[in-house]
């Protein structure tokens, strides 16, 4: 996929020369190694290198510190999970909330983008360090008193304003004729969403919804400002500690492991939805 | 042979002039000659610098490094300070500042990265927490061991509680702001802190929270020194002006003034 070359159409009898057959593959491995080679020299031969590897590239440290690390990890993961959940779920209910027609409906209307307005306009941390520190000040009666419980309200509140605007933009997208047609077969409102609305709509939005799944991913660790040991404060600890870095490159690992495959597969929903829209039959 | 003799003459020259160079007000070391510049954090907080001003004067850290400048022959206008996160005084690179005061402790890891000057005090901890909690009736280590804990990071409580008390997983908290709001909102039960803080905190800042015990010293903990680049030639002449305001009773002074209590709180043994 990476070496892209357009393939010369091969007619009957003639050759394919080693020009069009070889050539592009081998101009792009060169071409990509000159290019990390000349960054490899440049870094190596900075004067503070030797420095920075000892500090950042310790591997004894990473190996201690990697147990601890993937702990925390775990708590990244467990939280990512179960808000991916109740975003998915609450979002869609603000998405149809904001799409539902009629005055009755006014309120729920109101509501929804009020709260797109308010919990968009936020940065995740303010939110984070209002409900994980705020809420339990509280101190009312019946509600938890957990900071990893708020901190993940938290994150399900802000991630579900935009993914609620996502799911939007595909209820939106979805044409008027089909609403149209589907009042003339004489589906309630209700059912049109069920049955003829939401099901393109939701199809039409799923890459963008994967995208958010990847930030959020990573945005989990903000929670680490209410002391919960995630991987990043594992790898901070560590570095406060002993003054190396190396400890958040064992976490940058272990992200990566996480959300490479994920973006992977992003692409590949991406690029099976275009060929759906495009109508392609391969 | 003679040329090499000559070579080697000339070195030794050399490094006796870099090294009598690293001494002196207007030695080229400094990072601006004529000038002393200190970086601290930002927030500073009391006692070790009062009304978070460093060029205040008032407080204990900013009054050791006043009285260190005067012995080294700056004048009081000489200091110049910078605020500079944690995390900036301990990343490698050239730094904007001669040296680095903020409660840093000294220890063996951390020597690899940076370099430490002599240590200057010597801090008591103590535990913190409310008095409605039971932990303020604790008598022993494993009286302890039962509650929730919280510390800020990159502190020497942090591995106090971890190592000494022997409570695995504390809530660490940016800075110690979070950590007395997790105290406040009942998200931990007490937390380890040197005992000049506590004195101050439990006063002034957040007079809810009282001070349940004073802990035993950790020998891991080697005290507070200044964080200078490593391998800064300026530390030989600085540690220098610290022995001498030591020895001159200074620092005593300071301490007695900033960081001492004259309330008598129960010490917890082991």
């Amino acid at each position: 996929m990476i070496f892209k070359r357009s393939v010369p159409s091969r007619k009957a009898g003639r050759k394919i020369k080693f020009r069009d057959r070889y050539l592009p593959a081998i101009i792009s491995i060169t071409s990509v190694l000159a290019f990390f080679w000349l960054i490899r020299s440049v870094v190596v031969r900075a004067e503070q290198w030797p420095r920075i590897k000892a500090q950042f590239f310790d591997l004894d440290a990473i190996i201690i510190v990697f147990p601890r690390v993937l702990h925390g990890f775990g708590i990244n993961m467990s939280v990512w999970s179960i808000s991916l959940v109740v975003i998915a779920i609450w979002a869609l209910l603000l998405a149809i909330f904001r799409s539902l027609q009629g005055p009755w409906f006014a309120p729920l209307r109101v509501f929804s983008i009020v709260y797109i307005d308010l919990l968009r306009g936020l940065p995740a941390l303010l939110l984070v360090l209002l409900f994980g520190f705020g809420i339990p000040a509280l101190q009312i009666p019946g509600l938890p008193n957990n900071s990893l419980f708020w901190g993940a309200v938290a994150m399900v509140a802000s991630y579900s304003a935009y993914a609620a605007e996502v799911y939007r933009s595909g209820i939106e997208a979805v044409h008027d004729g089909q609403r149209a047609a589907a009042k003339a077969l004489g589906l309630s409102q209700t059912q049109t969403l069920r049955f003829a609305i939401l099901p393109q709509a939701i199809r039409n939005v799923v890459p963008s919804l994967l995208n958010l799944t990847v930030a959020l991913q990573k945005d989990v660790a903000l929670l680490s400002v209410l002391g919960i040991r995630d991987a990043v404060r594992e790898a901070q600890i560590y570095t406060a500690r002993t003054f190396n870095y190396s400890s958040l490159i064992a976490a940058a690992l272990l992200f990566l492991v996480a959300t490479i495959p994920l973006a992977r597969f992003t692409d590949y929903v991406t690029k099976k939805d275009q060929e759906r829209r495009l109508q392609k039959t391969t | 042979m003679i040329r090499k003799v000559l070579m080697l003459l000339v070195i030794c020259s050399l490094y006796t002039v870099s090294a009598l160079a690293a001494e002196g007000t207007n030695n080229p070391n400094l990072y601006q000659p004529g000038k002393l510049t200190v970086a601290t954090g930002e927030p500073v907080y009391p006692p070790w610098m009062m009304d978070d001003n460093p060029a205040g004067g008032a407080g204990f850290e900013n009054g050791l490094i006043y009285a260190l400048a005067q012995k080294l022959g700056f004048k009081k206008e000489d200091v110049v300070w910078v605020r500079q996160t944690f995390d900036q005084g301990i990343a490698p690179g050239k730094k904007p500042y001669d040296f680095n005061i903020q409660q840093y402790s000294v220890t063996e890891a951390r020597r690899k990265f940076v370099g430490f000057s002599m240590v200057y005090y010597k801090p008591e901890k103590a535990v913190v927490a409310l008095p409605k909690n039971d932990i303020s009736k604790a008598k022993t280590f494993k009286d302890l061991r039962k509650v929730r804990w919280g510390a800020t990071i990159g502190t020497a409580d942090l591995d106090y509680i971890e190592n000494i008390i022997g409570k695995k997983d504390v809530a660490v908290y940016n800075d110690q702001v979070s950590t007395f709001q997790a105290l406040l909102s009942n998200q931990i039960d007490a937390t380890v802190i040197s005992l000049p803080t506590a004195l101050f905190v439990t006063a002034v800042q957040v007079p809810e929270a009282t001070i349940a015990a004073v802990l035993p010293h950790d020998p891991n903990d080697l005290g507070h020194g200044l964080v200078f680049e490593k391998g800064n030639p300026l530390i030989k002449w600085i540690d220098k002006g610290l022995k001498a305001i030591i020895a001159d009773g200074v620092v005593a002074d300071l301490t007695s003034k900033y960081l001492i209590g004259n309330e008598s709180i129960p010490e917890i043994s082991r």
